[in-house]
């Protein structure tokens, strides 16, 4: 080992750590350390005199190494790395000790808590002492950006990539674009009609010269990392020619396939060949496969006999794109959380009980009804609705612990839609409390309830049941302490919002974390709201968790930006502390192959080699290296094992 | 019931063809009852195989030899070298194939069906008073030649744990088969001697192990023996590594010294905790280790614990597929562990 001039800084984090530890006698102590040539503690290291400081001590005592004990390496790494540079040293040869989160926060006993901060700050001497000077990798970046989910979040991220010039790939699962805003009636505070503030962006994507839409298409595999990921699509067939369909109907008439229509949920009916609905960006129609009477051999063909522009194609075959892209947004959206779950509400099994969404399609003029609120089993116009809040949401026993969000408000908007749809008729509105935080929206639910005259009911509903063509509602109110019965003519349920199906594949495929109720997790939770856990794929809309429409727009909007910004730098840094191979040692039995999680390694000539661009330094590989053939660079076996004598010594 | 003669009339075949370098498979040893391990390279030694319940040795051993000498020599020899192997023995082949130290087509795999029997253990057949020039399977029994004349005892009684529980008696993975696939024959509980051993508490078994630990002289017996020890340099060596033209100064300087080389009770502990560990989704319980010990530490209760959380945990098998990554390696979506996900 090489003579080391390390220098430790103690950090007080005003009483943060030094309540619990004794900074003084660490600094004390650390000065007596082998290799350490000075030592000092100060109240806010990361502050701007304590970082001068910091350049001033390595300047002074000639130090090629430093050691900062302090809060995380999470936060402040980069801060001390970079003040390290400005004096002059290589960044990588600053060590954290993470006296604060790993020890002064979790300790009350003092002396020990010291002992333990000597230690910590100890072992990371140790490792200075073995750290080799780094320079970063530059990586060159594709100015190319993959946006996963063609709801408003990815719709809007899309358009404002697309603005900033940058190349836009944008995939959709299902035949048009839109997710499911396009399936709401009216949109709360402000009651403007869904579709009609949707369909100009929808419009506006389909016509931008930077965004490739390919809609009946999902993401199969992603490999490489920020800057550089290449992305596998899968293109089903719609079995239609976009560019010849005129949309004139006539397929559809003639297809003899009737199936749910699922733009609908279900309320509705639609054919084989199909179109969502009438402004769908493709405007084409679609052919669905799984309900087709049959394409190979050909069963049926009435569709492709009655087409006159001949866009009807049965030949149509899945088709695999390779894309390379330098960053991605994750907008896949959510899907309500399914009835079937809900026994005591029924299951599903009640006709008249439905979900919000369904509600939507009732109220919505181009819906089920063509705007006219009328219950689904017999066509009637229900005199009586009740609306409960809070399904499946806040319920950590049975369902889902989180507050699904959006429902207070969407339900006082379904209560005022019934409303002005049947002015004689009764809104009630189960509820646990009203959460009404955003611009207009308190002001919107007082209105509800004093002007549309929706009655409010303070708690749960234990049972729905059919009794005598209708249902039965059996509840408490809670603030009068009586049990209510209502005699219902439908009932809508605010069922809670979860990640969208699918959401669990997209996240191993992008190698990105979920959180403990499956949305998808971002970087951190206040300071990082749309990076995910991997660098260059970022998050938007309710992928990442419930939320509004505003809110998702303005998180697509912050997701593009953080991609614009990514992008517009000409080659990124990657962090060289890298796996490195012993060829000496490696017998190429392909462990760190399989282990690795970002595939950067490979074997050439039965030796194992590592892709520095794709490495993250997990060290994954090492850990599973039954022969110490490979490591992390600064965090070397013989790091960690002087770490570890530190800390025992 | 397999005929010798099979088997070295499909050795005697592959030399005369020229299909194989060499063949490697057991002889009687000039000292004894037990068969010992011979390297064939001439149609005229294939009437020195044997096959009999003292064939212990896990030969894949030599694959691993032959590997290191012709890496050694940078000799191509062209045509595949022959094996016979046991089940046990031939999925610790298929080990060594699934970490690529060397390729399906360099091996010919002469397969030995265990049938409804296994190896002996000699101290079980000393407590039996038997003290045999020679022993042959015969159905269930083994049948042994001493100086009183032919003794016969049920094999059960004398056979070794490994193989009491053993779950494939078969070598799945073969160029040529003797012997009747028996797989599914129960002799004993699978892990029934493991057990057995975790009846006790755990302050007992810590004692236990302590014991056996502090009586281990470290002589790397177990370590030699093992097909899956082909590491040229074993991360438990402080000192006496190998240093090849490649390795340099900083790789010198970096060297870690996890364990002592002083056969004190922390340091053998870490040796044979660290072994185990490199042995998880690896050891095929062929248990030479043990067998080779020469201070009797039962090491396969050790591998077989890892064997049993790996079949447990995440179902896995070691030497079942060639194609299959390893167990270290490779990790199931319904992990148990939310961390991993």
């Amino acid at each position: 080992m090489t003579k080391k001039r390390t220098g430790v800084f103690v950090c007080h984090c005003g009483n943060n750590i030094a309540a619990t530890v004794d900074v003084k006698k660490v600094a004390e102590v650390m000065a007596t350390e082998e290799g350490v040539v000075y030592s000092e503690d100060y109240v806010y290291m990361c502050s701007d005199p304590g970082q001068n400081a910091v350049i001033q001590s390595i300047k002074d005592n000639n130090l090629d190494s430093v050691v900062i004990s302090c809060c995380s390496p999470n936060l402040h790494e980069k801060t001390f790395r970079d003040n390290a540079k400005r004096a002059g040293l290589n960044s990588f040869t600053c060590e954290i000790a993470n006296i604060r989160e790993q020890c002064a926060w979790v300790h009350k006993d003092r002396n020990r808590a010291t002992e333990k901060a000597i230690k910590i700050s100890r072992s990371a001497v140790r490792r200075a002492g073995r750290d080799q000077p780094l320079e970063p990798i530059a990586v060159p970046v594709t100015r190319k950006v993959l946006v996963i989910g063609g709801g408003i979040a990815g719709i809007q991220a899309a358009l404002d990539i697309a603005n900033a010039g940058l190349e836009v790939i944008l995939v959709e699962k299902q035949a048009t674009i839109g997710g499911h805003m396009l399936q709401l009636s009216e949109t709360f505070p402000t009651l403007d009609c869904s579709q009609c503030i949707l369909s100009p962006k929808m419009v506006d994507v389909s016509r931008h010269p930077k965004i490739k839409l390919m809609t009946y298409s999902e993401v199969k595999e992603v490999s490489g990392s920020v800057g550089n990921f290449r992305v596998n699509i899968l293109q089903k067939p719609t079995f239609v020619d976009a560019e010849l369909c005129k949309i004139c109907d006539d397929c559809a008439a003639v297809c003899p396939v009737v199936v749910p229509n699922e733009f609908d949920l279900g309320l509705t009916a639609r054919r084989a060949i199909h179109i969502p609905f009438a402004q769908a960006i493709p405007a084409s129609y679609t052919l669905d496969e799984s309900a087709c009477l049959g394409l190979n051999p050909i069963r049926c063909g009435k569709c492709k006999d009655v087409c006159e522009v001949g866009a009807i194609n049965y030949d149509m075959r899945p088709q695999t794109l390779i894309e390379d892209v330098g960053a991605i947004v994750v907008a896949t959206g959510y899907d309500l959380y399914g009835q079937e779950h809900m026994n005591e509400l029924g299951g599903g099994q009640i006709d008249d009980v439905l979900d919000g969404l369904q509600f939507e399609r009732l109220c919505s003029a181009s819906g089920a009804t063509q705007g006219h609120v009328l219950r689904p089993s017999d066509r009637t116009v229900p005199k009586e609705v009740v609306f409960i809040q809070c399904v499946g949401s806040r319920d950590p026993a049975n369902h889902c612990a989180y507050c699904s969000k959006i429902c207070c408000m969407y339900t006082a908007k379904h209560a005022s839609l019934y409303k002005h749809h049947v002015p004689d008729g009764r809104a009630y509105v189960f509820y646990i409390d009203i959460r009404s935080g955003g611009k207009g929206y308190e002001e919107f639910v007082q209105r509800i309830m004093e002007e549309d005259e929706a009655i409010y009911l303070r708690g749960r509903v234990s049972k729905l049941y059919r009794k005598d063509g209708k249902i039965r509602v059996l509840g408490t109110d809670t603030l009068t302490g009586q049990n209510v019965e209502i005699d219902a003519d439908m009932v809508v349920l605010a069922l809670a919002m979860e990640p969208s199906k699918g959401t669990a594949e997209i996240a191993k495929t992008l190698k990105i974390g979920r959180d403990k109720d499956g949305f998808l997790a971002e970087a951190h939770p206040k300071l990082k709201p749309v990076e995910s856990v991997t660098a260059g794929i970022f998050l938007a809309g309710c992928a990442q968790g419930p939320k509004d429409i505003p809110e998702t727009v303005a998180q697509a909007g912050a997701a593009a930006a953080k991609v614009i910004g990514l992008l517009s730098q000409n080659t990124l840094s990657h962090a060289p502390t890298v796996a490195f191979v012993r060829n000496s040692h490696c017998t190429g039995c392909e462990m760190c192959v399989s282990a690795c999680p970002y595939n950067a390694i490979s074997l050439e000539n039965g030796k194992a080699v590592v892709n520095e661009v794709l490495c993250e330094g997990c060290g994954s590989c090492s850990a599973t290296c039954l022969r110490a053939a490979i490591e992390v660079k600064n965090a070397t076996a013989m790091q960690i094992h002087e770490m570890i004598e530190a800390c025992l010594a | 019931m397999i005929n010798i003669q099979d088997m070295r009339d499909t050795a005697r075949d592959l030399l005369t063809k020229n299909e194989v370098r060499a063949v490697i498979g057991y002889r009687r040893s000039s000292s004894g009852m037990n068969a010992e391990p011979v390297v064939i390279t001439t149609p005229e030694q294939a009437d020195e195989l044997v096959w009999d319940p003292t064939c212990f040795h896990n030969l894949s051993l030599y694959l691993v030899e032959d590997r290191k000498f012709l890496a050694h020599t940078r000799n191509n020899p062209g045509r595949p070298i022959a094996i016979v192997a046991k089940g046990c023995d031939a999925r610790a082949i298929v080990v060594l194939m699934q970490e690529h130290y060397f390729k399906r087509e360099e091996v010919y795999i002469i397969g030995m069906s265990c049938e409804g029997s296994g190896v002996l253990v000699e101290r079980k057949l000393a407590a039996n008073g038997i003290q045999a020039t020679n022993a042959s399977f015969d159905g269930d029994d083994y049948v042994f030649t001493t100086a009183q004349g032919e003794k016969r005892l049920p094999a059960r009684e004398i056979m070794a744990d490994r193989c009491l529980e053993c779950r494939i008696p078969y070598p799945r993975e073969h160029n040529v088969v003797l012997g009747e696939d028996k797989t599914g024959r129960e002799l004993a509980e699978p892990f029934a001697a493991l057990k057995r051993f975790e009846e006790r508490d755990a302050g007992e078994r810590w004692i236990f192990w302590e014991r056996q630990f502090d009586r281990c002289i470290r002589c790397f017996a177990c370590r030699s023996v093992c097909p899956m020890c082909y590491c040229e340099e074993c991360v438990v060596d402080s000192i006496s590594f190998p240093v090849n033209a490649q390795t340099t100064a900083e790789e010198k300087a970096n060297r870690v010294r996890w364990i002592e080389r002083s056969a004190v009770r922390s340091e053998n502990i870490t040796y044979h905790l660290t072994r185990a560990m490199h042995l998880a989704g690896r050891c095929i319980d062929c248990n030479e280790c043990e067998r080779v010990c020469p201070v009797n530490i039962p090491l396969r209760l050790l591998n077989n614990k890892m064997e049993r959380e790996a079949r447990e945990q995440f179902g896995y098998e070691p030497g079942a597929s060639i194609g299959a990554p390893a167990l270290v390696a490779s990790f199931l979506d319904n992990d148990p562990e939310k961390f991993i996900r």
